[in-house]
């Protein structure tokens, strides 16, 4: 069977990478990090040649102005048509922490087929960097009817660490909001262990109705601020917490997903 | 030479200004009712105000929660403090800083790349500096102090009070 290709993109301050990297191979990807100067500097075709974009966390180009508004610039302006039709016709796209910033920041999200920032990050409101693990509901609504195919086989409940300093997730105006809900787009909210609504720290950012990580309409397009990256193992749960083969953990399962839809 | 001010819309709070309040009072100092934070911006090359209203609304300024304005000015000392954001009156003080000259400005190198990939093809200088208005009543000693213990590195940062 032919091998399941993913590029990562990276950039000067991206520093997830790597992590990144390691997670899809375990799930059986083939993976190339590459630099988003020698992707521009290639064949302009180049991404075609990959089944999964994953823009990683860290603080690209030093978080300069905001967090990844450099970076999404920078695709936005001489990347998008071939990253637009990459997306539209399907393959699977993770933006994680600041990757999710730049797919925001960018308009890929919430919806690449408008292409404009309607949705962003901003400051915690907290004012400080949050650092922790925290509980992500999957509502039972959400995970029966969302498309996302990056979420399938996962509990009600799951636990992920996040680390950030802005991550409140904020749209333009209530209608986005009200579209996010209806098209079963909001695909995590932070929640208190039982999956009830959280006060801080557990929602680390206040976030509008504890949004931690979104998808586009069709499923393929997903972004969230916990880092799933950082729990590939059980043994990287403060408390050994594993699913059910005892010894990989929900993270693994983000990415498993993904390289199976394109198999 | 064109100055951009970025101000965070009035139904957001301003993260940085409340934190900066909050640092405040650990020094002792009461007095201070708000503090509103403002990243500024100064664009100098061979551009149009259209291509610095781009760089402002698309590139400086984020579409949900934050404004901008851009204005002409001959020099970084000419202070124009737009009259949306603070009515400016003898309760107010301004703090302005900026990187000395000589010192590598790495936002400022940022944006410039940002700029050319914009679509901006014309070199432009930036600087990138750091606006604070205090709402209260403060001797010029007590804001030079919040100045100097908090807000600025004066080894390689300098600051202006109006």
């Amino acid at each position: 069977m032919k091998k399941v290709k993913v590029l990562i993109l990276r950039a000067a301050g991206t520093n997830c990478d790597y992590e990144t990297q390691f997670a899809f191979e375990l799930c059986g990807a083939v993976v190339d990090r590459v630099h988003i100067n020698s992707l521009l500097a290639g064949r302009k075709d180049k991404i075609f040649e990959y089944d999964i974009l994953a823009l990683p966390g860290g603080f690209s180009y030093g978080d300069d102005i905001a967090s990844g508004r450099v970076l999404a610039n920078e695709i936005k302006n001489k990347l998008s048509d071939r990253i637009r039709k990459f997306v539209l016709r399907g393959n699977p796209v993770i933006g994680i922490c600041n990757g999710f910033q730049v797919l925001v920041k960018m308009g890929l999200l919430p919806d690449p087929e408008l292409f404009e920032q309607i949705a962003t990050l901003s400051y915690n409101s907290s004012n400080k960097f949050e650092c922790r693990w925290v509980y992500l509901k999957i509502e039972k609504k959400i995970k029966n009817e969302s498309n996302c195919i990056w979420t399938k086989n996962l509990p009600n409940v799951i636990n992920l660490p996040v680390a950030h300093g802005e991550g409140k997730f904020i749209t333009k105006n209530q209608k986005i909001l009200k579209s996010l809900n209806r098209n079963n787009q909001i695909v995590f909210r932070y929640s208190t262990k039982d999956g009830n609504k959280p006060a801080y720290p557990l929602c680390p950012n206040g976030s509008i109705q504890q949004i931690a990580g979104i998808c586009n309409i069709k499923g393929n397009v997903f972004g969230l601020m916990p880092h799933p990256e950082r729990y590939i193992f059980a043994l990287q749960h403060p408390a050994r917490e594993c699913c059910a083969d005892k010894k990989y953990g929900w993270g693994k399962i983000i990415f498993q997903n993904a390289v199976d839809f394109v198999e | 030479m064109f100055r951009i001010e970025v101000f965070m819309k009035k139904c957001f709070k301003n993260p940085k200004g409340s934190q900066v309040l909050s640092d405040i009072s650990w020094l002792g100092i009461k007095n201070i009712a708000k503090i509103e934070y403002c990243p500024l911006y100064l664009i100098d090359g061979d551009v149009k105000i259209e291509d610095v209203e781009k760089i402002a609304s698309e590139l400086l300024s984020d579409k949900v929660t934050e404004f901008c304005t851009v204005s002409r000015c001959s020099d970084l000392n000419s202070i124009n403090v737009n009259s949306s954001v603070p009515s400016l009156s003898s309760s107010v003080s301004i703090i302005e800083i900026w990187y000395k000259k000589g010192v590598t400005d790495t936002v400022a190198e940022s944006i410039v790349k940002a700029v050319k990939d914009l679509g901006i093809t014309k070199d432009v200088k930036v600087k990138a500096g750091h606006k604070y208005c205090l709402y209260g009543t403060i001797s010029r000693a007590i804001l030079d102090t919040i100045v100097t213990k908090l807000l600025a590195n004066t080894l390689v940062q300098e600051y202006e009070i109006k």
